[in-house]
């Protein structure tokens, strides 16, 4: 199969304005937000799930790999076309198909901007909860494939804790359903087990979400101390008080300066870390929380506790947290993020520990992270055009997932393994426990069609060589040409 | 009684793989739908667990995975049982971190175990089912059974973050791990919870834990019929309360949370003597925090509330709540129930038709559950006089199923045996059978786990 053959393939299904298959516009598909490429043969946009089934029929029947796309925000190379084939985007199937009020449900294309579902909610109240720092641009269907979490899912939890039923479609074409709008239906889990399964299961067409109601008060605190290890110490302290924040974040001095210089979101410049602290529930738990988190924040050495009085305060905190990652751009030309997960116990000597990684390979690293759910993310700066600085963020990043292991962690909290940290399964899991995932892999997609080359090593691919002029299609963490970029 | 027959030379085996120690007869408290099981295996670790299974798997024997035992009664009746799993030996706690609120405990060790363990530091593990006293980690999994607590803080599926198992030939797997957050991997978890047994033998399991509210309160609600209690319902569920409980109770359920100190003959509703209160349904709403957040509720609620319990007499409560399902067992061994599981504004319909099936079929009705996570425990019950037939069950489900609206369904989780052949116990099944039946065959190709009970 040639390529062009495959876009006129796709333009008979799809139609011609809904293919793109010229070298200049396929260049926009090498990347997602982590630090892989690949090369798709061809980009198309399918409006129903009945395209999406044609195409998947025909891409498995052909032999060729389907890359689901959301928006590209990833950050572990989910979408990126590894071994060329069909890049699936979403940007066309992205209506909200049904408003359930009374049952607190939506229905949704995949395609549908995260925050613009909570928009569209809004007036009765509702809102989607996952909030993914991308949540401007990434969609329901990456956050379904990816479980994606956000800084509010401390209290109300990620992306599998809010949906009930999916449309999926499978390689061979077959259009099914999982779940409903109950979690409580009968037959094994499909919905749980499908979310986060990074696209390689197949493509849900559908996604029924749970809505939350807005909370009646909110509390958005800023604790300021002088070290980052008070900062951590507090993440403990408040973790055993039995206060549930909504949001727990924290900002060590590096990532602040570099915030506040670029936001002006009212971060003190000399301080040593921050914690964002939010609370939502009725106005009088609010209240008493709001005072018992200063008292536990003042007794681990917090220099001062701020409170945002009005709407623009809180958005200003926010917007510093949310856009983290963006104003590192003034301070290196390139950055790599982990997304390594630990007990919050250990969050004070993991931090050190990260410190340390820093001082060794004489690189800068800084701290912004979702300190509630142990969810580091540690980001080494460096710079592009020194390959020995590249080489030495690599091994750093390494050291700190490993150190993550080393503790009772996880190497990845939300950003998915996708290709960046295939490679890092084994140590994470036994060559049983991924044998297991295989066989399971291959109930559902059982050519390898399916974002082939992602997630667990050594699963059928349908391509189980590279294809040639495809670029970085073998180990992924060698490729540097573009690094950074999104947001966790 | 009959018993399931393994043969002299095939538990001596086992014997060598266990130790002759951990192989004995079935006794009683091991009947499953009226049948003995042909042996008992205790093993102590997952490598012994997986050792048997693969014993099993080569010599075609059917392996039963048995907690508590609580749980044995649902699904279709077993083919037949060679080997009951027991996992009574796997009761260590492996990990507990209470600084970061985790813990790993093994699958054997009983629920009421574990709250001990976690109240010692002022934690819990939001899991309320019926007969906590026996039911086990593993098999709450396994059943994914939950109680009233799952409206404040979901089901097991939302705190269980990591999960080890053995599959049917014996390779020992595991998924999530020890994190509160955590996306490495396929969700292993979700796809064991609720798989009854058919994938996977569970041995270890690790959970989100959490601190005990300082101080809560219970707030008793009646009303004359469903639609004023489902109104009242929708009215909290978009209020800006968040309640740990919201139980509801029918009319005739009162009676098995009375708490009676002498319990009337096995069968015998006598509704000449009902319990206090036994004519309106009940709402139970328990919520936690200071003074001044539980006047809130107060004032929400407003003219609804009845009255509040507080302290023991709540606690006391709230297990006989749980036990509901458990009570009813014991009192009616011939009773069918059921759960059932619909979306939270056809509670009205769903109570209504249940009851107009149980009605027209000559059995009563009772129910209990959670209708705002759209959850329901059902009881079918005979009446003394007139024992009822195993068609009389089969039509009540057949005329429920019939009137349930879409998006809702109902399983059967206790009926009697000869019932159980006349009808479809599950109900139709809300996901892909093909897709769930790739699984079992994946994880359990020559299905010894379970044979005949789910997904067949």
């Amino acid at each position: 199969m040639v390529e062009n053959s495959i876009a006129h393939e796709l333009r008979q299904i799809v139609g011609a304005d809904a293919v793109l298959d010229k070298p200049e516009d396929l260049q926009l598909y090498t990347y997602d937000g982590s630090t892989g490429q690949g090369r798709p043969e061809a980009v198309c946009f399918p409006q129903t799930t009945e395209h999406v089934s044609r195409i998947l029929k025909f891409a498995n029947k052909n032999n060729i790999p389907i890359v689901p796309r959301g928006a590209g925000t990833g950050l572990s190379g989910g979408s990126i076309a590894r071994q060329g084939g069909i890049v699936l985007g979403f940007a066309r199937m992205n209506k909200v198909l049904e408003v359930d009020a009374a049952n607190h449900r939506a229905t949704v294309q995949p395609g549908v901007v995260n925050i613009e579902l909570s928009n569209a909610v809004a007036h009765l109240g509702l809102y989607f909860a996952p909030d993914p720092s991308s949540q401007r641009a990434c969609t329901i269907g990456g956050n379904v494939a990816e479980n994606s979490g956000g800084p509010h899912t401390l209290a109300s939890g990620v992306t599998v804790n809010h949906v009930t039923g999916l449309e999926v479609v499978l390689p061979d074409g077959r259009v099914t359903e999982f779940g409903g709008k109950t979690f409580n239906g009968c037959g094994y889990d499909l919905t749980g087990f499908f979310i986060g399964s990074e696209g390689t299961l197949g493509v849900a067409t559908k996604i029924t979400v749970k809505l939350m109601r807005l909370p009646e008060s909110v509390a958005t605190l800023l604790a300021i101390f002088n070290t980052v290890e008070d900062a951590a110490q507090t993440v403990v302290a408040l973790t055993s008080s039995g206060i549930t924040p909504a949001a727990l974040e924290l900002l060590d001095g590096l990532m602040l300066r570099a915030v506040e210089d670029a936001y002006h979101a009212g971060y003190p410049l000399d301080s040593g870390a921050v914690l964002l602290i939010e609370l939502e529930g009725l106005r009088e738990e609010v209240e008493e929380y709001a005072t018992a988190v200063e008292a536990i924040c003042k007794k681990q050495n917090a220099r001062e506790t701020r409170r945002a009085k009005t709407e623009e305060e809180r958005t200003l905190l926010w917007m510093g947290r949310k856009h983290a990652f963006g104003a590192i751009g003034r301070l290196a030309s390139g950055f790599y993020t982990q997304d390594g997960v630990i007990p919050r116990t250990k969050i004070p000597q993991t931090l050190q520990f990260i410190e340390t990684v820093g001082k060794k390979y004489s690189l800068r690293i800084g701290n912004v992270f979702h300190a509630g759910d142990g969810n580091l993310h540690p980001l080494i700066m460096y710079d592009i055009r020194d390959p020995h600085q590249a080489e030495c963020t690599l091994k750093a990043g390494e050291e700190i997932l490993q150190y993550c292991i080393d503790v009772g962690g996880s190497i990845t909290g939300e950003h998915g393994v996708g290709m960046e940290k295939i490679d890092m399964m084994p140590k994470l899991f036994s060559p049983a426990s991924l044998e297991v995932m295989k066989r399971l892999r291959n109930v559902f997609n059982p050519l390898g069609i399916l974002n082939p080359a992602k997630m667990i090593p050594g699963a059928r691919s349908c391509r189980e060589t590279t294809m040639p002029g495809h670029a970085s299609l073998g180990d992924p963490s060698k490729d540097f040409a573009r690094m950074g970029g999104g947001a966790p | 009684m009959s018993t399931t027959s393994i043969s002299v030379d095939l538990r001596n085996e086992i014997a060598k793989i266990v130790g002759a120690g951990s192989v004995s007869e079935s006794s009683e408290r091991h009947l499953i739908d009226g049948v003995k099981p042909g042996c008992v295996v205790f093993p102590v670790d997952a490598e012994q667990v997986a050792a048997v299974l693969k014993f099993a798997s080569g010599n075609d024997l059917v392996v039963v995975p048995h907690g508590g035992g609580t749980m044995q009664s649902v699904g279709f009746t077993l083919e037949r049982t060679d080997i009951l799993l027991s996992t009574e030996r796997l009761n260590k706690v492996l990990h507990y971190d209470s600084g970061d609120l985790t813990l790993s405990v093994e699958a054997g060790m009983k629920l009421a175990e574990v709250q001990n363990l976690l109240a010692e530091r002022g934690q819990f593990l939001p899991l309320d089912p019926p007969s906590h006293q026996n039911a086990t980690i593993g098999g709450t999994l396994a059943a994914n059974v939950c109680g009233p607590l799952q409206v404040g803080h979901g089901s097991v599926r939302d705190f269980c973050i990591g999960i080890e198992f053995v599959t049917a030939d014996g390779t020992i797997a595991r998924g999530g791990g020890r994190v509160v957050k955590n996306v490495a991997g396929y969700d292993l978890m979700k796809l064991l919870i609720g798989s009854h047994g058919t994938l996977g033998v569970i041995t270890s399991a690790n959970f989100k834990v959490f601190p005990q509210p300082k101080h809560t309160q219970t707030f008793v609600c009646e009303f004359v019929s469903a639609e004023e209690l489902s109104a009242c319902i929708s009215r909290v569920v978009k209020s800006p309360l968040s309640p740990i409980r919201l139980e509801v109770v029918s009319p005739m359920g009162m009676e098995y949370v009375a708490g009676l100190e002498s319990v009337r003959n096995p069968d015998n509703y006598s509704p000449s003597a009902k319990v206090a209160g036994a004519t309106k349904w009940h709402l139970y709403l328990s919520a936690a925090g200071s003074e001044a957040v539980l006047a809130r509720y107060r004032n929400e609620l407003g003219v609804v509330l009845s009255k509040e319990i507080g302290g023991a007499e709540a606690d006391s409560l709230w297990r006989r709540i749980s036990d509901w399902q458990t009570t009813i067992s014991a009192r009616h061994p011939h009773a069918m129930q059921a759960r059932m599981w619909f979306p939270m504004d056809a509670t009205a319909k769903v109570l209504e038709s249940a009851e107009r099936s149980a009605v027209e079929n000559n059995l009563l009705f009772a129910c209990a559950g959670r209708p705002s996570v759209g959850n329901m425990n059902a009881a079918f019950l005979p009446i003394a006089t007139d024992p009822a037939s195993s068609m009389q069950y089969a039509n009540t489900i057949s005329a429920l199923r019939a009137a349930l609206p879409a998006g809702c369904g109902v399983s059967v989780t206790q009926c009697p045996v000869e019932a159980k052949a006349r009808f479809d116990v599950w109900g139709a099944q809300q996901a892909d059978i093909e897709l769930m039946h790739g699984i079992k065959q994946a994880l359990d190709p020559k299905m010894i786990l379970n044979r005949g009970r789910y997904i067949v």
